[in-house]
């Protein structure tokens, strides 16, 4: 008995080693990025290592980034077309995925994997005819065309994950709450919908990460610098002939709190939440 | 139930249908638009060697992302799968590269293969193989692989996810009852593990699929396609064509071929996950 234990024992800190050591290598970037961060321009070339500590760490590096790299701006911009995006795109998903289990549409199955497909559908495909649209109409360079693109984009992925949610909700409250007299728009309301919050927390998670991080379609409706998002901000900290390496590791941990806070505030519907998307 | 639809239709499926019609003409978006038939595709797949990079690079992504993603997300996921203190701690350290923007992503590892100053670099030092003096990004053999690398960091977390919650979907009499009958960790793992997470794999293995098709930021970032278009992948030369050259017919004509060759994955895994009900 005391050798089982004593193996048990063993085997567990050979565990811990080995994980504790893949997250360490995980790690690594970040960590460089850090230690990038609080450097100057001069310590990379009067060879202070990477992994060396500066003898002035840069902290001013953040507050440069802040302001004389218009990070301040570029997350405000991503910060309007999120918080205008996501829940905007969170109640067209949730009306659709009740029609699509709620209602009796006809040909809902037909009418989901029309939608579904819109999920698989490489981006590129529609950067052409969208780019001609909004330019005749005037809207490149505003909130607005972004704002509409990215939901048209995000529809198909939060209709699946409130659907497989909805799925679970038993059908007998429906007919309870129908024999009470209400009618489906009070049902969703009112019933399914405070019902369904980690569906509501895995989409707002999903759906802030991909528009805070969508680079490519961004790139091609906004060309003002005032209106640019992050990714495309943080690129034009490479300068034509130089970069400041500081000052850009610097913006990219800028750009990741708000993230992070979304992560953290929602994270503990996250898993669940994916799990009712997985099961479909 | 409407508006969601108007919109989506409106925003994905009408560009869609749009952009396969343009890909049967030449246009610069300006000037006067020809009709040329199959000309821009037939020209894509018999002249146009970087086009053929670029699928060829799309398809060797998808043979390194279903092999390498694929077993790091399992791997982990069987040990996170665990009970053990700090359980939820590993698996954010994990998952959190998912949630960069590709863009960040490539800022990063662009600044890790830095040649002279860069994360790897000071590495070979410090282990007295400096001498090496590999140029990782610039050498057209081992650009690609340098970019999927990147690429497996930031997308190891989700079909981790994935992994932990099928896992957690078996039953453990299985298990027990395997245990009775004298089977190792190892064959368990074979016979239990592995036919139990079926459906697991098949939306792990689509999804990725879906994601090496599209690559494109994370390329643009560290390599714009380069050096000599070794690292172009279908999406990027999209956007060169497109953006940089004014070709719209053969831009849209790319991005037809890639919708074609998701399509050929995406349709069963559709009909796959709508059967159930």
């Amino acid at each position: 008995m005391q050798q089982v234990q004593y193996k048990f024992n063993w085997k567990r800190l050979v565990f811990y080693v080995s994980i504790t050591l893949l997250a360490l290598v995980w790690l690594v970037p970040i960590f460089t990025v850090f230690l990038t961060s609080i450097k100057s321009t001069t310590d990379f070339y009067s060879g202070v290592g990477l992994f060396e500590w500066p003898d002035i760490p840069q902290w001013g590096n953040f507050k440069n980034a802040w302001i004389g790299g218009r990070m301040s701006m570029y997350m405000r911009n991503g910060l309007i077309v999120c918080l205008c995006k996501v829940p905007l795109g969170i109640f067209f998903s949730s009306m659709l995925a009740f029609a699509l289990t709620r209602l009796n549409v006809k040909r809902n199955r037909a009418i989901f994997i029309y939608v579904l497909i819109g999920m698989m559908l490489p981006l590129q495909v529609v950067l052409i005819p969208v780019n001609i649209a909004y330019s005749r109409l005037g809207l490149t360079n505003t909130y607005i065309s972004l704002i509409y693109a990215y939901i048209g984009f995000g529809i198909p992925l939060g209709t699946l994950i409130f659907r497989g949610f909805f799925n679970g909700i038993p059908k007998e409250l429906d007919q309870a709450a129908l024999i009470d007299g209400c009618n489906s728009w009070r049902l969703y309301s009112t019933i399914i919908l405070p019902l369904a919050k980690p569906a509501i927390a895995t989409v707002f998670i999903i759906d802030f990460l991909h528009t805070w991080n969508e680079f490519m379609v961004q790139s091609v409706l906004i060309t003002r610098d005032s209106m640019k998002t992050v990714p495309n901000g943080l690129l034009s900290f490479f300068g034509e002939f130089s970069v400041d390496y500081g000052l850009l590791n610097a913006g990219v941990l800028l750009s990741i709190v708000p993230v992070l806070v979304t992560y953290l505030l929602f994270q503990r519907y996250f898993v669940y939440g994916m799990s009712g998307a997985v099961k479909g | 139930m409407a508006p969601g639809l108007l919109i989506y239709s409106s925003m994905v499926v009408v560009p869609a249908i749009y952009s396969v019609v343009l890909s049967f003409f030449k246009w610069n978006g300006i000037g006067k638009i020809t009709a040329v038939g199959f000309r821009n595709y037939v020209n894509l797949f018999t002249r146009d060697t970087v086009f053929q990079i670029a699928l060829k690079n799309n398809l060797v992504w998808i043979v390194l992302t279903l092999v390498f993603t694929t077993s790091m997300a399992l791997g982990l996921a069987l040990m996170l799968n665990r009970s053990f203190k700090g359980r939820t701690a590993y698996r954010a350290i994990f998952y959190f590269p998912y949630m960069l923007s590709w863009v960040v992503i490539g800022i990063i590892w662009k600044w890790i293969y830095n040649p002279n100053i860069g994360f790897l670099d000071e590495m070979l030092k410090l282990i007295g193989l400096g001498h090496l003096n590999i140029t990782w990004l610039s050498d057209p053999n081992i650009a690609l692989y340098c970019v999927f690398m990147a690429a497996l960091w930031q997308s190891t977390g989700q079909p981790m996810l994935y992994f932990m919650a099928g896992l957690q979907a078996i039953p453990h009499e299985l298990y027990e009852a395997a245990e009775v009958d004298g089977a190792g960790t190892w064959s368990s793992f074979v016979h239990i593990t592995i036919p139990q997470l079926r459906e697991t794999f098949v939306i792990v293995f689509a999804t990725l699929v879906i994601s090496a098709m599209k690559v494109y930021d994370v390329v643009y970032v560290m390599t714009e396609g380069g050096p000599a278009n070794s690292t172009q992948t279908l999406a990027s030369y999209m956007y060169s064509q497109t953006f940089a050259f004014s070709n719209l017919g053969i831009g849209s004509a790319i991005a037809t071929v890639m919708m074609v060759v998701m399509m050929v994955v995406i349709i069963p895994y559709v009909l796959f996950t709508t059967k159930q009900d």
